[in-house]
């Protein structure tokens, strides 16, 4: 049972760091994309966070970004191996134009997810790793201290300038 | 499911629930009952009725939206 | 298997801190971890295909709702 806790947290910072690029890369922290993700910013930044982080957490919020892509590619995998996990991605597009989002985010998350969870489950983690691994990734970054994670976030999209 | 399962998402509900009455603010309403559903959701899906949660997962947030058009017309 | 129990953890977790937020803005990344988390217990109780579709429609029903409390409590405060 502890080997399979640190087999979950491995897979957390590796899924940690997989949509956290992709979402830096896709330029989420910039501004908001909807009206909705601009107010969760700046109620972020009221409470002493930073604005660039807070778009993107807000990002996160109002439309499936590559944080969802790499859930549900994990999903697939664990489902259905590589084919479920593009049928995941091409699910997570639809998702993304369904919330008004006009963005690859979420969709390349999802797409290099499939192939990172599935090259992980040749060397010994299972793809119900990387499903409880994400959800403990998103925990970090939305669920404990929105202060201090748009901070964090903030600092690595200024790397990205 | 086991019985630890169950009582966690139907703590899960119960919150909701009893938040959803308790707080007073409109979005903490709709958020509220918004958790309600996501308690329910684990037990449509433990007995096997996938398309059942399918169903209610796609008409709950639905519902949602219909709400916050009337709450923009009351506060408007 | 520990995933689900955990992931359920995680789920009482963002769920409580939900509902004790005060702001609304602020609430709303909870109940994005609270959607995280049901979506993947919906696929870790019960391994069938259509799990995959019954997560995803959940999963983008939640998000597309938080973005609609959103967008409506925006455009409420900017009156």
């Amino acid at each position: 049972m502890l080997g399979e806790l640190l087999y979950i947290l491995a897979a957390a910072i590796i899924t940690w760091l997989l949509f956290v690029s992709v979402d830096i890369f896709f330029r989420l922290p910039e501004k908001g994309g909807v009206s909705g993700a601009s107010a969760v910013a700046r109620d972020i930044q009221a409470a002493g966070g930073d604005i660039a982080g807070g778009n993107m957490m807000g990002n996160i919020v109002c439309s499936p970004d590559a944080s969802a892509g790499t859930l549900l590619a994990a999903c697939g995998v664990y489902v259905a191996g590589i084919p479920g996990g593009l049928i995941a991605a091409a699910l997570v597009f639809i998702g993304n134009r369904i919330c008004h989002d006009p963005g690859y985010a979420g969709t390349t998350g999802a797409l290099l997810a499939t192939f990172v969870v599935y090259g992980f489950t040749q060397v010994g983690f299972t793809a119900t790793n990387f499903i409880a691994g994400t959800v403990i990734a998103i925990l970090s970054i939305q669920g404990i201290s929105h202060v201090h994670a748009s901070r964090l976030l903030a600092r690595l999209w200024r790397v990205r300038q | 499911m086991i019985p630890a399962l169950e009582i966690m998402f139907g703590f899960i509900a119960l919150v909701g629930g009893v938040s959803a009455a308790l707080i007073l603010d409109y979005y903490g309403k709709l958020i509220s009952l918004g958790i309600l559903v996501a308690g329910v959701i684990p037990f449509i899906v433990d007995r096997g009725y996938l398309d059942v949660a399918i169903t209610v997962s796609l008409i709950a947030p639905i519902a949602t939206i219909f709400v916050l058009r009337v709450v923009r017309r009351a506060d408007a | 298997m520990i995933a689900l129990p955990l992931v359920a953890v995680v789920a009482v977790v963002a769920a409580l801190r939900a509902t004790f937020e005060r702001n609304t803005a602020r609430k709303l990344p909870y109940v994005n971890v609270l959607n995280f988390a049901i979506a993947a217990s919906i696929v870790l109780l019960r391994d069938h295909p259509l799990s995959l579709v019954a997560a995803a429609a959940y999963f983008v029903g939640s998000t597309l709702e938080a973005n609609a409390i959103a967008s409506t409590y925006a455009g409420a405060r900017n009156q």
